[in-house]
């Protein structure tokens, strides 16, 4: 499950971080972001994808929003949450929790 | 007085160090190593900022080059060791503002490092970074604490633009090298297109 989306040591953006981490392949998460005709960076062990916001993907799952606005986070946290199969937050227990692209 | 090149991050020391320096007479051409996408646009709109402030405040055109540096750390992340990471970058830093300062007619190299600030900047970090140049390198902060950057900074009026919220670097690595072995640094190195990159990083850069 991810926890609350908070904002970042140096409050320029939202990260949300999953407890227990995860364990995605990140090989996987971009192709299926590319699918959705998503621009993505591929630094091996993260991922940058120019979703709007901006997103970098951890392979512990941990995914930090390029915004100062938590609304436009939540609601590409959620995006990203359906696409990539990811588990839900703790905010939004009615979403059942499934375990990501791994 | 001499014509140098300062590597600028939009942070707080590095405003601080460039004052010293335009007060002592010394010309400036400001190299900003562009981080995005692993960054936002923040630092960049940090520096635009303070170098808006110190232009005013010396009365110098101090020239801004924005080199791209993401590809680069996209592919040192992508071939070599992380652990290394932040060195391997400064050495590609230090490369480019050096190439800089030869289109520049410069002679030295100025940059806002105090020591034992971050866990990368420690000696052994800072001379495996450096030997990558031929140029002296000035540090005027180099014995400062963040204290005492920091009273300056506010005496200047460049720190409420370098606290403004921002994205950190996200290519930093969890836990970084504090005491780098050169020997491991070049044959990290060796992994790499060295020239390449910088070649492609300067001619890509753009003048503000």
């Amino acid at each position: 499950m991810y926890r609350r989306l908070r904002l970042c040591s140096n409050n320029g953006g939202y990260e949300a971080i999953p407890d227990p981490p995860l364990r995605l392949d990140l090989v996987a998460v971009r192709d299926r972001l590319e699918r959705e005709g998503i621009a993505v960076v591929d630094a091996r062990v993260m991922l940058l994808a120019a979703t709007d916001p901006e997103v970098t993907v951890s392979r512990s799952g941990r995914l930090l929003f390029k915004t100062r606005d938590p609304a436009a986070a939540e609601r590409a946290f959620q995006q990203l949450r359906r696409w990539l199969d990811l588990p839900g937050s703790e905010v939004d227990d009615k979403i059942p929790r499934r375990g990501g692209i791994a | 007085m001499a014509r140098g090149v300062m590597l600028v991050s939009g942070g707080i020391d590095s405003p601080v160090a460039m004052h010293y320096m335009l007060r002592q007479g010394h010309e400036l051409v400001a190299v900003h190593m562009d981080n995005r996408p692993f960054t936002d646009d923040s630092p960049l709109e940090k520096v635009v900022d303070h170098l808006a402030m110190l232009r005013e405040r010396y009365r110098q055109p101090i020239p801004l080059y924005v080199v791209p540096h993401g590809s680069t750390q996209t592919t040192l992340m992508r071939n070599t060791d992380r652990h290394v990471g932040c060195v391997l970058c400064r050495r590609f830093m230090w490369r480019s503002a050096e190439r800089v300062a030869e289109r520049e007619g410069a002679t030295f190299l100025v940059t806002g490092e105090a020591l034992g600030q971050v866990a990368s900047q420690t000696l052994s970090n800072m001379h495996s970074a450096t030997v990558a140049v031929g140029l002296p390198i000035v540090r005027p902060l180099i014995g400062l604490d963040k204290q005492e950057i920091e009273a300056v900074a506010k005496e200047i009026g460049t720190y409420g633009i370098s606290t403004r919220p921002g994205v950190c670097c996200q290519a930093v690595p969890d836990r970084p090298a504090t005491r780098s072995n050169l020997v491991q640094i070049l044959r990290e190195e060796e992994r790499v297109d060295v020239e390449q990159i910088i070649d492609d990083c300067v001619r890509k850069a753009i003048i503000l």
